[in-house]
């Protein structure tokens, strides 16, 4: 019996040591919800996860420019990469199921839920950094909120009663998944509310600098080129106005040195941040450039049309640059690891130039001042009795290739590529996912 | 839970009465030449302990009394049964025969004699592998075993195996088996670096297998419980026999190459093909051919910029693109083993150097290793063991296939184009179409090392002659570094002279269990008890470190990196804590009972669902042991067998049931975000399953076989199911949804002829049905989108589901889809409906990607010292999607290369074709959800032949020699298919999942290999 005693221990020792505490692991790379929003310093980090969250590829890392040129090209720019998600945009030929369109929304959301996250736990911030933070979070929630608008909703009618179907608002941030979840569209009225309610609140809380982040004049900014889509022309001027007399940027003599940089230049009101060791999912440069600099494959050639627009002496041509014999690529986005300009001086000076011109008013600066002000910055000869023509011309040229297009297109009420503004094929499928996982929503007409 | 156990073995230790036990040895020989017979079964009459003779036929054995009874069986002689008397040597001859149905096989934490077997256990043994010129031992298992299904994902050296046990068992979770090698449970963590994964099995060296017992039912598994619902392989090693030492060499050479082609366009037609495709476009917008902005100005300018220093409108082939992929490699293997012992001491140690070149070129694989497996009696009661292998691989990686860089894209680059330039430089874009792939091949290298350490140690303690402890402990190694640069003229490196990272996984998993035996034999009862505990604990971790800035290609390590641009490292865990029991009992061997239960523990549940508990039972009556039955002159025999049992799939990430903040950075600054939603009743999968089965053996058992009918329910599956994006999150897991398999299998062996000429045959078949009960509440379908294979109830998993093509308009060539626009109840309204317009035509189910039948037939012909061995293995009922299709057959619509059948497009009104008319820059046909894309996938494979010579010995006996063997072996020699892509056994490495399988995408087509072998024995 003696041998069956150690045989007994010995068992015994082997369940003991092994026992419940051996199931208890915790993640290495990841931290508890309760323990990220518990803290000042951990907010501030979640915060920041929100600005990461905006540079991502669906977002300001890149497609949501290059879409708005795609969707836009109008024979001045060809896709030829193999892609199938951007070919379908470009070709107006997406499916419901297009990827650039699901990526988009994924992304957005993200960056939503992330700032409502922070406004949630806003109370566990310093009461002295609070009103930043939170300021920050709905600037950051209203830009994602205005591009989800842009390319989900169906076109803003200004004047009109905008009932037509937006994105839904989601506005508290997701503790788990239930009934709750299935969220249905709001309308395109009430989105443009929500958007000109955050960042006309971030705008009031916001400090008059914040480094590269949103300060009370990017919060203006972003406003003015809002109320512009909007056709809220006196409020998009005012906005533009208040930036440019904050003083705090400025235009720099050389067009080409706008681009390409490591860190943001005087004329930059908000820029994505990039460098070798952070370039997260910068895309601009990967469908834009070509494998020398850091490019997919020359997905993105400019054609002649769209060449031919520019004066000889123009800079803004001399910009463009030659590869893969005789094809022509946009030069903003040559190299890669570098800042991304989202926001800029001079598309104030031409906000507040057209709107001026539109409402035949002068505030802050006549038209022509403010037209000459972009104008002979590149380089050529100052102009007398500009027309809203030539404010529209020199917008399209001066923030080509910026993500701009489609939207001035769909304001504009132009045409794409023979398709009339209002056209099903430029308004994004809500993602085939999206509608799987939830029936409350309604699908775009056409798809 | 613990004083249960306590009180079940001192319930064990009453029960357990010590008898007076003794041992009997003696040699087992053949009739006929008096030949020792190597590993004949011997077993006591009506226990269940067994034991099989060495390499002189001897053996010893442990008998109660002197009236037990040795029964000895050894496969194709004719079994005995002698009753031991008070002989303490009991020598034993034995005439040829037929029998097939008794031996000893494999199972979890044990043996077990195959006729009181109440589970369903396939077992290949060692010899049916061996010598097999093929990377890993799953390629060697493919149609060996009734309902495995085995795929390789294509035709690189060391990608990964696919191996599924009775069907796809999960949709998010893992459906690979539980691989369980000498009582070591092998983690497949830590596998893959890179985009293209590693075999984890690659490195075994398979000369050295005993035998491979496949569990496929839920009796023989849930002693695995959460880790066994997908059926659990256990390898088991040679160890070493007492008797003489035998050293064994074989030596192997030979050659492999790619077992299909695709015909490409040549450079006359491709000009012509893309000169017509322009004028189309351009006929389409109104465009004189030779205006500047036309497209045939452009195809003409594109021409002139693909033929570099050469004249396009020469129309020379420059180029063979797909020759420039695809190659003739060399296969050399070698394997030294020894093995032996004496009545104290066994040894078997091996070591073995092998080099298999790819198909692609490029790609290669070396692996060595040495096996050490020893074990001795320290006392007369106490056996110890330690088991120690030693492997290393070398892994020369080519891209995945969604690269530019990987080989066989560059199939899409223009005939007309050269590949070198005047100075020798390979040609890059914009003279390439794409990338050059061959530049990664000169100035690019991609290496992965491996190394593992499997070393268990075992003691086995007999505490009385009935009871017995073993206790094991093993340690499980791997440590892989993959090591890339890329030089200045790389896809990779080309901006940033030179990019190389290094990168550093590294997986360390233990094992520890103690399992307390129990049998006891007494009249025609036989009963055991097996009861133990197991934990096991894993940890991976991974460093990676990137640079770019070389100061020239030279450069091979990030020492010279003058940019690091990149590093990180992480840390994962899991593990497992368990409690097993099993209890089985047989009357007369007649009627047979088998209980088992297992309570698993798992770190990777939620706080609220953490223990499961695994139950099965099985029971079986052998009918011919039936007076009745009993010397039946054709049935010779027949069991009838049933099972049920519940196990479980705890196969998930780490950590899911958590709420978890992530870290990231913007601008220099630590940042957080949310990237998981907590779910802390997530918990395991649940497979509950009912086998019934026939055992059966006809006219002396010359023929045999099995027949199993199975039914296996899948809940609780763990779903990544998709929530509305809206929340902030794209997924989470949840335990919903239900998934079914069910199927038949068949296996049949037969001795067509024995004797001086004998042959043999054996036949397995399955048959399964696959189905996706239901999703999450509401859902129907999960679609990602963007690929072909989706999971819909109703139909099995993976299935594809798009528009359904149907042809080209005869009258303008445009390419046509079935509208097949339903009803309410989900019927057709109109089969022949049909649009030009893709975004018109609904999806439907196209096929399916997974076979319903496999099968393999293998039959071997041997006549004096010569050995024909020929396996046939196949699978049908599957459909493959050519996920390049788009590109390479779409009627040039871009400028890759197409494949030949293009030239069947639509021209003029009138043409009927399937091929629609040629517009570049258009789409006509070339979405790739589209049933365009598919083709039937089924094939029938020659995938084994072996001739052999066994030299007499007499010829050499005096050199010292024992026996010689000259032999030749090819394998997937001829292929049988529809399919006319390169091979139809594919699914593209970059995608592969639980749900897609069979894409084809750039694929490497699979090896036919040739090798010449010498095996000699001293």
């Amino acid at each position: 019996m003696k041998l069956y005693k150690y045989v007994l221990s010995g068992l015994l020792v082997l369940n003991l040591t092994a026992c419940d505490k051996e199931l208890d692991l915790q993640p290495a790379q990841s931290i508890s919800e309760e323990l990220a929003l518990s803290t000042d310093a951990n907010v501030k980090s979640v915060l920041l996860g929100a600005y990461d969250a905006l540079a991502q590829d669906g977002l300001f890392g890149g497609n949501t420019l290059r879409d708005a040129e795609l969707l836009g090209a109008d024979g001045e720019l060809r896709w030829v990469g193999t892609f199938e998600g951007p070919r379908d945009v470009f070709n107006h030929s997406m499916i419901a199921g297009n990827y650039e369109a699901e990526n988009m929304w994924v992304d957005a959301y993200e960056t939503i839920n992330i700032c409502n996250n922070v406004l949630e736990a806003i109370e566990v911030v310093n009461e002295e950094d609070r009103d930043q933070v939170r300021g920050e979070a709905l600037f950051i929630r209203g830009m994602a909120y205005f591009q989800l608008a842009r390319f989900y909703g169906q076109v803003y009618e200004a004047g009109g009663g905008n009932t037509q179907p937006g994105v839904p608002i989601v506005v508290r941030p997701t503790r788990g998944i239930d009934e709750s979840s299935q969220v249905s569209r709001n309308s395109v009225e009430e989105c443009y509310t929500q958007i000109l309610n955050d960042l006309n609140e971030a705008k009031s809380l916001l400090p008059d600098e914040n480094g590269v982040q949103a300060g009370k004049f990017t919060a203006a900014a972003l406003l003015a080129r809002v109320y512009l889509q909007m056709g809220r022309y006196a409020e998009a001027r005012d906005n533009a106005n208040e930036v440019i007399n904050s003083g705090l940027f400025s235009l720099l003599p050389n067009y080409a040195d706008i681009w390409n940089n490591d860190d943001n230049t005087s004329e930059d009101i908000y820029a994505v941040q990039i460098s070798s060791q952070d370039f997260g999912e910068a895309t601009m440069t990967v469908f834009f450039s070509v494998p020398a600099f850091g490019g997919r494959d020359g997905d993105i050639e400019i054609e002649q049309k769209h060449l031919d627009l520019y004066d000889p002496s123009d800079e803004r041509l001399a910009l463009f640059f030659e590869a893969n014999g005789g094809i022509m690529y946009s030069g903003k986005w040559r190299e890669q690891y570098r800042n991304m300009p989202i926001i800029r001086l001079a598309e104030m000076y031409l906000i507040r130039a057209e709107c001026n011109a539109r409402l035949g008013t002068s505030t802050g600066a006549s038209v022509d001042d403010d037209y000459n002000a972009v104008h002979t910055r590149a380089g050529l000869t100052s102009k007398t009795g500009v027309t809203l023509d030539d404010i529209l011309l020199e917008r399209r040229l001066e923030l080509a290739h910026e993500g701009h297009r489609i939207h001035d297109i769909k304001r504009l009420k132009g045409s794409a590529d023979g398709l009339p503004y209002d056209d099903n094929q430029l308004l994004y499928p809500i993602p085939a996912r999206e509608i799987e996982a939830n029936k409350n929503l309604q699908q775009n007409p056409g798809y | 839970m613990k004083q249960q156990l306590l009180t079940l073995l001192l319930v064990l230790f009453v029960v357990g009465g010590a008898l007076a036990q003794r041992t009997v040895s003696g040699r087992v020989t053949e009739q006929a030449g008096g030949e020792p017979l190597i590993g004949a079964t011997v077993i006591v009459k009506g226990a269940n302990t067994g034991t099989t003779t060495d390499v002189d036929g001897r053996y010893s054995i442990r008998v109660n009394n002197d009236n037990d009874v040795l029964v000895v069986k050894y496969t194709g002689f004719r079994g005995q049964e002698i009753t031991v008397g008070n002989r303490s040597t009991v020598d034993i001859i034995l005439e040829q025969n037929d029998e097939l149905i008794d031996e000893v096989v494999v199972i979890g934490y044990g043996k077990q004699i195959k006729s009181t077997l109440t589970g369903n256990i396939a077992k290949v043994g060692g010899e049916n592998v061996k010598a097999m010129p093929v990377v890993s031992v799953e390629q060697a298992l493919q149609g060996q075993a009734a309902g495995v299904y085995v795929e390789s994902a294509n035709g690189k050296v060391g990608g990964a195996m696919r191996v599924r046990v009775r069907g796809v068992g999960s949709i998010n979770a893992g459906t690979e088996p539980l691989y369980v090698v000498d009582g070591i449970p092998l983690s497949k963590d830590a596998q893959n670096t890179s985009g293209a994964p590693m075999n984890p099995l690659a490195d075994l060296n398979f000369n050295d297998i005993e035998s491979i017992e496949v569990l496929k039912d839920a009796s023989a598994k849930a002693i695995y419980g959460a880790r066994g619902s997908n059926g659990v392989v256990i390898i088991t090693t040679k160890s070493g026999r007492s008797g003489k030492s035998r050293v064994e060499l074989d030596l192997q050479m030979g050659t492999t190459q790619p077992t299909g082609r695709r015909e490409f366009l040549n450079a006359a037609e491709y000009i012509e093909l893309f000169t017509e495709a322009a004028n189309n476009s351009d006929d389409i917008e109104g465009v004189p051919y030779d205006d500047p902005n036309s497209w045939t100005t452009f195809v003409q300018g594109r021409f002139r910029r693909y033929d570099g220093h050469t004249n396009w409108e020469e129309r020379i082939d420059q180029t063979d693109w797909q020759e420039e992929a695809l190659r003739t490699g060399r296969i050399r293997n070698a394997t030294l083993s020894f093995s032996g012992g004496n009545d104290k001491v066994r040894y078997f140690a091996s070591g073995n150097i092998g080099l298999n070149e790819g198909v692609l070129v490029s790609n290669e694989l070396e692996k060595n290793g040495g096996r050490l497996n020893l074990d001795f009696d320290a006392t007369k009661r106490l056996k110890v063991g330690v088991g120690l292998s030693l492997a290393r691989t070398f892994t020369r990686q080519v891209s995945n296939d969604n690269a530019f860089s990987t080989p066989l894209q560059l199939i899409a680059l223009a005939p007309i184009t050269p590949k070198r330039d005047e100075d020798g430089v390979l040609y890059d874009r914009p003279v390439t179409t794409y990338y050059n792939g061959l530049i990664d091949m000169e100035d690019g290298q991609r290496k992965v090392h491996s190394l593992r350490t499997l070393a268990n140690i075992f003691g086995d303690y007999k505490i009385t002659d009935n009871l017995g402890l073993r206790v094991e402990g093993a340690a499980n190694l791997y440590n892989v570094r993959d090591d890339a640069k890329f030089g200045e003229r790389t896809d990779n490196g080309n901006d940033s002279r030179g990019y190389g990272y290094s990168a550093f996984a590294n997986a360390t998993d233990y094992n520890a269990n103690a399992v307390l035996h129990w049998d006891r034999a007494f009249d025609n009862h036989d009963l055991g008890f097996d009861l133990g505990s197991e934990l096991f604990t894993s940890e991976n971790t991974y460093t990676l470190v990137e640079g770019e800035q070389f100061p020239s290609d030279e450069f091979k390590t990030l020492a010279s990196a003058a940019s690091i641009t990149a590093g990180t490292s992480t840390i994962t865990n899991y593990s497992f804590l368990s409690y097993f029991g099993r209890a089985r009992y047989n009357f007369a061997r007649k009627y047979l009972l088998n209980l088992s239960a297992r309570v698993d523990g798992s770190s990777r549940f939620g706080q609220d669902k953490r223990y499961a508990f695994f139950p099965a039972a099985s029971a079986g009556w052998v009918l011919s042991e039936e007076g009745f039955l009993k010397d039946n002159s054709l049935l010779s025999f027949l069991k009838l067998r049933a099972s049920w049992g519940i196990s479980g799939n705890a196969d998930i990430g780490n950590f899911q049931s958590l709420g978890l903040y992530g870290s990231g950075n913007y601008n220099g600054v630590s940042t957080l975000s949310p990237d998981q939603i907590p779910n802390p009743a997530l918990t395991w999968e649940k497979s509950t399953e009912l086998d019934f089965g026939i055992d059966f053996g006809l006219f002396n058992n010359r023929l045999s076989g099995e027949i199993d009918y199975y039914v296996k329910n899948t809940t609780d599956l763990l779903l990544n199911v998709p929530v509305p994006a809206t929340s902030g999150f794209t997924n989470q897991f949840q335990n919903v949804g239900e998934l079914r398999n069910k199927g038949v299998e068949l296996v049949l062996n037969s001795n067509n002829f024995t004797g001086k000429f004998s042959w043999t045959t054996s036949l397995n078949l399955a048959y399964n049905k696959n189905e996706v009960i239901s999703l999450a509440g509401g859902q129907t379908i999960i679609d990602d989108g963007s690929n072909m294979n989706v999971v819909k109830v109703g139909e099995p998993i993976g299935a594809f589901f798009g528009a359904e093509y149907a042809g080209v308009d005869p009258d303008n060539g445009d390419a046509l889809w079935y509208v097949n626009a339903m009803d309410d109840n989900g019927n057709i309204i109109d089969p022949t409906a049909t649009t030009n317009n893709f975004s018109d035509a609904n999806f439907v189910i196209l096929g399916s990607p997974l076979p319903n039948v496999i099968y393999g037939l293998d039959n071997t012909l041997s006549y004096g010292g010569l050995t024909l061995n020929v396996r046939f293995q196949g699978q049908t009922g599957n459909q493959v999607h050519n996920g390049g299709g788009l590109f390479m057959s779409c009627n040039a619509c871009w400028f890759d290369n197409q494949t030949r059948d293009q030239l069947e497009r639509w021209q003029n009104p009138g043409d009927v074709t399937d091929v629609p008319e040629a517009r570049l820059g258009y789409s006509n046909g070339d979405q790739t959800r589209s049933s365009r894309y598919l083709s039937e996938g089924s094939y029938l494979r020659l995938k084994n032949v072996t001739l052999a010579y066994d030299l007499p010995s007499s010829w050499f006996a005096k050199a010292g020699v024992r026996d010689l063997r000259l032999y030749v072996t090819g394998t997937n020699l001829l292929t049988f298919t529809k399919y006319d892509g390169w091979d139809p056994e594919v699914t593209t490495d970059y995608l592969a999942s639980n749900i897609i399988y069979g894409v084809d995408f750039y694929s490497a087509p699979q090896p036919k290999n040739i090798v010449f072998g010498l095996r000699v024995g001293f």
